[in-house]
């Protein structure tokens, strides 16, 4: 089969700048010595900057392989990741780490705090893979993430001590401080009660709408994937829509 | 990032409470064996101030003899014996000679105002200094004029002991000294000579002050049935039999045992070494223990932290940085233990525990404390691999 074409129906129309993401032929296929899982199957993607895109799809559809590669944790089976317009096959262990860490952060759903340190040394944490930046500017930018997000009455509180939502606000701080171009959220509110899953998203939709961030998100939640800009579906693995 | 890592793992004090007992625990026993060590190794390094080669010890036994009689047969067999072909030398002594496990002690002082010196005694002849090879640093060894009668009796001592006897740096040479003990209190000695170290207790043996007291050969009292003989290079067994045969001979049935300092330095070697050979093979094995609990604990503890380890990876971390964390992170438990450790060990040079010299105690804390980094950071170099292998996408979905 011929790839498609990376400014199909399905993808971003084309700017000016190239996209952020480009994911061109992505395949992944999970091997065992039994069993071959095709988890997803010609995927062509772009993401323009400052957009706001959701992905939507049944459990095991591969969503969360697509942002695992979109965030350059796992690499594709075949197929090309650019960022920024470059492509990232061939960068080492270290630059896509780099990479990772100043371009992109992530938020969970089920937060990936660290239990063992406060709040302020868990929102620190991307900068601490920063060379170059003191201790002091970690605090500073610690601080103004958690007042971003709201959170700055519980800088030394542990993860323990904050419900969901605060604890999800942390990770959203988190991601801030690093201040990347790019958030991958998966399933943000996927744990959160209506009210404080409201509350998280619009403080995604304020970080796109006032930051120009780009963010991507995994939601089984419609209403929520409709408030963003662009919606993308996923079934076994292919992209339907 | 280091304040990273202490801030993490004094908030993990309580999970990490038994490592670092553990970790405490193996730097006390390498404490202990190190000090040993050290004290043994600095004691062996040090000059024994004599030369044994070629050199054997007899030990006569007068059996019967009365005591009247005894003086004469020696002198017989003493002319014998320095007749001999293969004998260069041979002197008067007691039963503390070299490697002998036997040491007779005294104190001495220098008068009212200066201190009290303990230290070792022997009793010496004139020839005791060819028969050894000591070497003298100032004045002059036992002679002749030593025979003529004085209010004091000559003494020659070690350069150890005028250091401590005089602490000004003064010379011993003509001065005074007498023994504190009751017995001898009123006996005043004069120092004749000042040697080099003369550390008859052998190699292992800690450099104690020592004191040479005369033993004119028309002594009838002292050093009857000890001698020290100084042989030619490749004596052996022919002559080790002759000298028992021309002992029996001459004194009309004493008997005798031979055996050379070189022997006695060997046999004395492996009696001292056997405790502290013991030590080190139980520590061997108590760190061989502590070893695989900290691998053990550390592998689990990454089994347990996949989680956690692929957020970091997500946030920027690249393998190396988290294999460095996780050697981190154990080098700041090492620290933990060790600073507790520490505290503990530096009783002993402020205490003068043993009265050890306080360097040897700083320099078991060194080398506890480096060996202990080594076995940990060695301990926790697998597990850390095994982390930065950790995929942060499969890590990150197991929760």
């Amino acid at each position: 089969m011929q790839p498609s074409p990376i400014n199909s129906p399905l993808t971003a129309p084309a700017g000016a700048t190239p996209p952020v993401i480009r994911l061109a032929n992505i395949e992944k296929v999970y091997q065992t010595k039994t069993i071959e899982t095709i988890a997803l199957s010609e995927v062509n993607l772009s993401i323009a900057r400052g957009e706001f895109v959701s992905v939507m799809g049944p459990s095991g559809c591969g969503k969360s392989t697509l942002l695992s590669l979109m965030g350059l944790l796992d690499e594709p089976s075949s197929g090309t990741i650019e960022i920024d317009g470059r492509p990232v096959t061939s960068y080492s262990d270290k630059e896509l780490a780099g990479l990772r860490n100043h371009k992109i952060g992530f938020v969970f759903q089920s937060y990936h705090l660290i239990n063992d340190l406060s709040v302020r040394d868990n929102v620190e944490l991307p900068l601490l893979y920063r060379p170059g930046v003191s201790g002091a500017e970690r605090r500073k930018r610690a601080l103004a993430a958690l007042d971003q997000v709201g959170l700055n009455a519980r800088t030394n509180h542990f993860p323990a001590q904050l419900s969901g939502g605060q604890r999800q606000r942390v990770a959203i701080a988190r991601a801030l401080a690093g201040r990347p171009e790019i958030i991958l959220a998966d399933e943000p509110t996927g744990n959160l009660d209506s009210v404080m899953g409201e509350e998280i998203m619009d403080l995604l939709l304020g970080l796109n709408r006032d930051q120009g961030t780009t963010l991507v998100m995994v939601t089984h939640d419609e209403q929520q994937a409709l408030k963003t800009q662009r919606l993308i579906r996923f079934f076994d693995g292919r992209q339907v829509a | 990032m280091i304040r990273h890592l202490f801030t993490l793992m004094w908030n993990r004090k309580r999970a990490n409470g038994l490592l670092v007992l553990e970790i405490f625990l193996a730097f006390v026993v390498l404490f202990a064996v190190g000090s040993t060590g050290v004290y043994l190794w600095s004691n062996y390094r040090a000059p024994l101030g004599f030369e044994y080669e070629h050199v054997w010890e007899i030990d006569m036994n007068p059996g019967n003899q009365p005591r009247a009689e005894q003086y004469a047969t020696l002198q017989r067999v003493l002319a014998r014996l320095r007749a001999t072909p293969g004998v260069v030398t041979a002197s008067r002594s007691v039963d503390n000679t070299p490697f002998a496990f036997s040491n007779n002690t005294t104190e001495y002082t220098a008068g009212a105002n200066n201190p009290k010196v303990y230290g070792d005694i022997y009793d010496a002849g004139p020839e005791l200094r060819d028969v050894l090879g000591l070497r003298l640093v100032a004045g002059r060894w036992f002679d002749r004029r030593d025979e003529a009668a004085g209010h004091r009796r000559p003494i020659i001592i070690t350069e150890l002991a005028q250091a401590k006897l005089f602490p000004g740096g003064e010379s011993a040479l003509g001065k005074a000294i007498h023994s504190t003990s009751e017995g001898d209190k009123d006996k005043e000695y004069e120092v004749v000579g000042v040697t080099g170290p003369y550390r008859a207790g052998g190699e292992l043996s800690e450099p104690q002050p020592g004191y040479f007291s005369y033993v004119s050969p028309q002594d009838t009292a002292r050093a009857l049935f000890d001698l020290l003989v100084r042989v030619q290079p490749g004596s052996g067994a022919a002559l080790e039999k002759r000298l028992q045969d021309d002992i029996r001979t001459t004194s009309g049935g004493w008997a005798s045992s031979i055996v050379s300092l070189p022997e006695q330095r060997l046999t004395q070697l492996k009696l001292l070494l056997t405790l502290p050979i013991v030590l080190g093979v139980v520590c061997v094995f108590l760190l061989v223990n502590v070893a695989l609990g900290l691998f053990g604990v550390l592998w689990l503890n990454i089994n347990q932290r996949r989680s956690e380890l692929g957020v970091r990876r997500a946030l920027g971390a690249s393998g190396a940085a988290i294999s460095g964390q996780v050697l981190g992170e154990i080098l700041v438990l090492t620290t933990f233990g060790l600073v507790l450790g520490l505290v503990v060990a530096a009783q002993f040079p402020l205490l003068g525990v043993l009265d050890v010299k306080p360097g040897v105690y700083l320099a078991a804390m060194g080398l506890a404390a480096v060996g202990l980094y080594a076995l940990a950071a060695g301990c926790a170099l697998y597990p850390s691999q095994l982390a930065a292998r950790i995929q942060p996408a499969v890590a990150l979905r197991e929760e």
